[in-house]
């Protein structure tokens, strides 16, 4: 005999837990959800929060920073225009992540359901390499501003031999690469430890349509 | 606020709580657990209570929403022991000494059941709660053919737990 059909038989059997009545589960409608897309959705305002705050804090409470900058851009109009295309990501991303949070709906079926919050991480992790690349970016054009406007250290740079100048390069190189080592490595943890179980039941699932 | 959702979804809830019952303990092995994952399944089916139409069987709604935070949405808590993948080796050390009676049958089975993948559990339950293919095939994605093809694999490991 099947196996299965024994269990089935004994399936519906089982003893019941302890039945909860309509006065126990009332109090349960109004308490916290602890599930994955709640988390997801904390940590992805927390990432937009924290890379806006990094933008922007300098440069408003800094008058130095500010001034610096705007030195550096002599251009007003590509200052303006860069600021604007920045916000503009940032509310694309921003309008990007809700619609995907809006979409994770628990009626879809099972792989549904997992796209939808992969997709909505995938967004947070554009996100985030935007904003590094972004970081290195400005690193990289702030510090070639930084010589060359000041007298002092290219004047000093000016002095370097070939080999000194290749240790400072790799120097530099080594620190950046050590500064986005430790970003993607918070994010690996954050998010393996968030979706170990998603990732590894989706993958179960894929395997069942190979 | 309008009372009379909350009223209707608690009623119905009461009336079919046994299916959420059940998923937990396919999905949990222990008391806090249980009540901690049917929690949770309770604040998921009350977040999507005002979209549930009725054109679906609420019980129908339920085995979704319940098996979609069971696989997906619930974090286990350091109180649930996380599944294993499934271990031969173990099952046929414990089938060497089961008897042949049916219960310490169905012991060995509803142990080998609880050391399934979340997603072949997911299976066996929308089977053993006697949905057909296509209703099985829908609530987890997957083509009716390969919900058949995965359903028979699962069939043999078992089978094979219970004759070594």
């Amino acid at each position: 005999m099947d196996e299965l059909e024994l269990l089935k038989k004994d399936w519906n059997k089982q003893s019941e837990h302890k039945k909860l009545s309509a006065k126990e589960i009332y109090p349960m409608l109004h308490k916290k959800s602890s599930s994955i897309v709640k988390m997801l959705f904390y940590i992805s305002i927390g990432e937009l929060v924290l890379w806006i705050l990094i933008n922007c804090i300098p440069y408003t409470f800094s008058d130095a920073y500010k001034q610096r900058i705007e030195s550096i851009y002599s251009n007003n109009y590509l200052f303006a225009a860069l600021t604007v295309f920045g916000y503009g990501i940032i509310l694309l991303f921003i309008y990007l992540l809700f619609k995907s949070h809006k979409a994770i709906s628990v009626t879809d079926n099972a792989k549904k359901l997992m796209e939808s919050i992969l997709r909505t991480r995938k967004i947070v992790k554009y996100y985030v390499i935007y904003n590094l690349v972004m970081a290195f970016i400005s690193m990289a054009v702030g510090s070639y501003f930084f010589i060359f406007h000041s007298p002092e250290l290219s004047d000093s740079i000016s002095h370097l031999n070939n080999k000194q100048l290749i240790i400072m390069f790799g120097i530099t190189l080594g620190i950046t690469a050590v500064f986005v080592f430790a970003i993607w490595l918070f994010y690996k943890l954050i998010y393996g430890w968030l979706l170990k179980r998603l990732n590894r039941n989706y993958k179960e699932l894929q395997k069942l349509e190979d | 606020m309008n009372k009379e959702p909350e009223h209707s979804f608690v009623e119905l809830l009461e009336k079919h709580q046994n299916i959420i019952h059940k998923v937990c303990r396919l999905y949990t092995n222990n008391y806090d657990a249980h009540n901690d994952l049917f929690q949770e399944i309770t604040i998921q089916l009350w977040k999507a209570y005002p979209k549930f139409r009725g054109d679906s069987k609420f019980s129908t709604w339920m085995y979704r929403v319940g098996l979609n935070t069971a696989i997906t949405l619930y974090r286990k808590s350091k109180r649930t022991i996380a599944t294993q993948g499934f271990d031969g080796v173990e099952f046929k050390m414990k089938a060497e000494t089961y008897d042949d009676t049916e219960e310490q049958q169905l012991k060995t089975m509803y142990n080998a059941l609880h050391q399934l993948n979340d997603i072949d559990k997911a299976l066996v339950f929308l089977y053993l709660e006697d949905k057909d293919y296509s209703e099985i095939s829908e609530t987890m994605g997957i083509s009716e053919v390969n919900a058949r093809v995965k359903m028979n694999r699962i069939k043999t490991k078992l089978k094979t737990i219970l004759n070594p």
